[in-house]
């Protein structure tokens, strides 16, 4: 029964993931982005926030990078807020760089230098429980 | 309509007369377990808070959030209802996955992948009822035929995206242009986030505000007659029946191309007749429950009707305003993606 039980649950994901827009339109598979920088401002906004990211080369020559990261209700509802990433922490980007080449990725996923993710929150699964098992 | 309520909310409807509950005069913002602890009723006689004038009172703060699928998967194929234990086998794998998940990104090779799970909402409960799928009708739990019209329109117009998937913003889906989201129906339907709603009640109107993408019906029930303009999500008219809210809706404007039934065949694409006709039911069957069932007869898309049901729950408030216009960058990206993909392209045929 666990197999199919398995298989009943990825079908249940699989009907529920849509997204948006589309990423694969934005973000360009063959431009994986990975680095570190240094957040520069917090655009908590909809439909999804964006994170700016200063980051210096070798050279010491800097770009600013846009990252776009989840909807400001989800992490919201998971304890977020834009008061939680403060300007000037430090943040580990792995993503996609958008197509047109312009400085600009996906920020899925985001961590401290430490390990730790960023986008966490007090209760990872807490984002759209219901009451009940809030409490 | 041949949509089926539940034996409570038979009970419900019966008890129609008791004496109204101070529930009703509690402020919106405060949570229904709250109000309804209130009250204090032993479950088996439990009746619904009611507003002053003795109309069941809907007003709150309400979820379809949900892991139950929109259409039965061939893996539950001729059962209605799940058992207990599948029920609980079923939520706690989807937990684990959740946590298995790390909020690590989830591309496949050669993929940029969707959402993480930091960017979804916590959707692991199967629907109180236990159903297999959303849609109770037909009775395999699957959508009906296409109509050979709409076969047609939507073979057209999945080969128009084909051909000119980004040339500008109104080939795009409703979705990404932030005019509609799937939750805002009618019928409203759940997906992987913000599935939530601010339900209003007057003597005279009930306004329901879904968080995504900011949209709200205003349903007057002084038995008025349906206006003449097409709206995005249509027209709608209200009245009760018993304990239970009724809603008609109808001109529909026939442009929307998300309408849960993109779930079905690859992704969106499929747009409902202008023809179409919605009906929904509301009725409170538990403190925390609203029972959300719908029929939608659209004869220019479909052999068939079909309806569906999802037991809302209660959730708390208040929503943060969904914006959707307020930075949709993404939509600038996409488009000045495909341009620089265009330049590539004209360049390799040179």
């Amino acid at each position: 029964m666990r197999s199919k039980l398995a298989l009943a649950t990825l079908l249940l994901t699989a009907a529920q993931v849509w997204a948006h827009h589309s990423f694969s339109a934005e973000f360009d598979v063959k431009k994986p982005i990975h680095f570190t920088g240094v957040l520069t401002r917090v655009e908590w906004v909809n439909p999804h926030t964006w994170l700016h990211v200063d980051v210096k080369a070798a050279d010491g020559q800097v770009t600013s990078w846009m990252l776009e990261a989840g909807t400001p209700n989800v992490l919201f509802r998971r304890g977020l807020t834009k008061g939680s990433v403060p300007v000037g922490i430090e943040v580990v980007v792995d993503g996609f760089q958008a197509k047109d080449g312009s400085p600009k990725g996906s920020a899925r996923d985001l961590t401290f230098p430490d390990g730790r993710k960023v986008f966490l929150g007090a209760d990872p699964g807490s984002a759209g429980a219901p009451e009940e098992d809030k409490k | 309509m041949n949509l089926r309520l539940p034996a409570v909310a038979v009970i419900s409807a019966a008890v129609f007369l008791l004496p109204a509950g101070i529930a009703g005069q509690a402020p919106a913002d405060v949570s229904r377990t709250a109000r309804n602890a209130l009250a204090t009723k032993p479950a088996t006689t439990w009746t619904p808070p009611r507003l002053a004038d003795g109309r069941p009172d809907l007003i709150g703060y309400w979820s379809n959030n949900t892991a139950t699928p929109f259409e039965r998967p061939q893996a539950f194929a001729g059962r209605e209802f799940l058992t207990d234990d599948e029920v609980r086998a079923l939520e706690r794998e989807s937990r684990e996955r959740t946590k298995a998940s790390d909020f690590q990104v989830t591309q496949r090779p050669g993929e940029v992948g969707d959402y993480n799970a930091a960017f979804k909402e916590d959707s692991r409960w199967i629907v109180s009822t236990k159903r297999t799928s959303i849609i109770t009708d037909p009775k395999d739990g699957r959508m009906p035929a296409l109509t050979p019209e709409a076969r047609k329109r939507f073979e057209a117009d999945q080969e128009y995206h084909k051909q000119h998937p980004h040339d500008g913003p109104e080939g795009m889906t409703t979705i990404e242009r932030c005019i509609t989201w799937i939750t805002s129906g009618p019928p409203m339907l759940p997906t992987f986030y913000n599935n939530n709603y601010h339900i209003v009640q007057t003597h005279d109107y009930v306004a329901i505000l879904t968080e995504m993408i900011h949209d709200v019906r205003l349903i007057p029930l002084d038995g008025r007659p349906h206006g003449s303009v097409r709206q995005w999500t249509g027209d709608s008219r209200g009245h009760w029946e018993g304990d239970t809210l009724v809603v008609e809706t109808t001109n529909f404007n026939g442009k929307r191309n998300w309408f849960g039934i993109a779930m079905t065949e690859g992704g969106g694409g499929k747009r409902p007749d202008e023809r179409m006709r919605v009906i929904e039911r509301f009725t409170q069957t538990a403190p925390d429950i609203l029972l959300y069932q719908f029929t939608v007869d659209d004869p220019g898309t479909y052999t068939k009707p079909w309806s569906g049901e999802i037991p809302m729950r209660s959730t708390k408030g208040p929503l943060y305003e969904y914006a959707c216009h307020e930075a949709n960058y993404a939509m600038i990206d996409i488009l000045s993606g495909a341009r620089a993909e265009e330049r590539e392209a004209a360049k390799g045929l040179k």
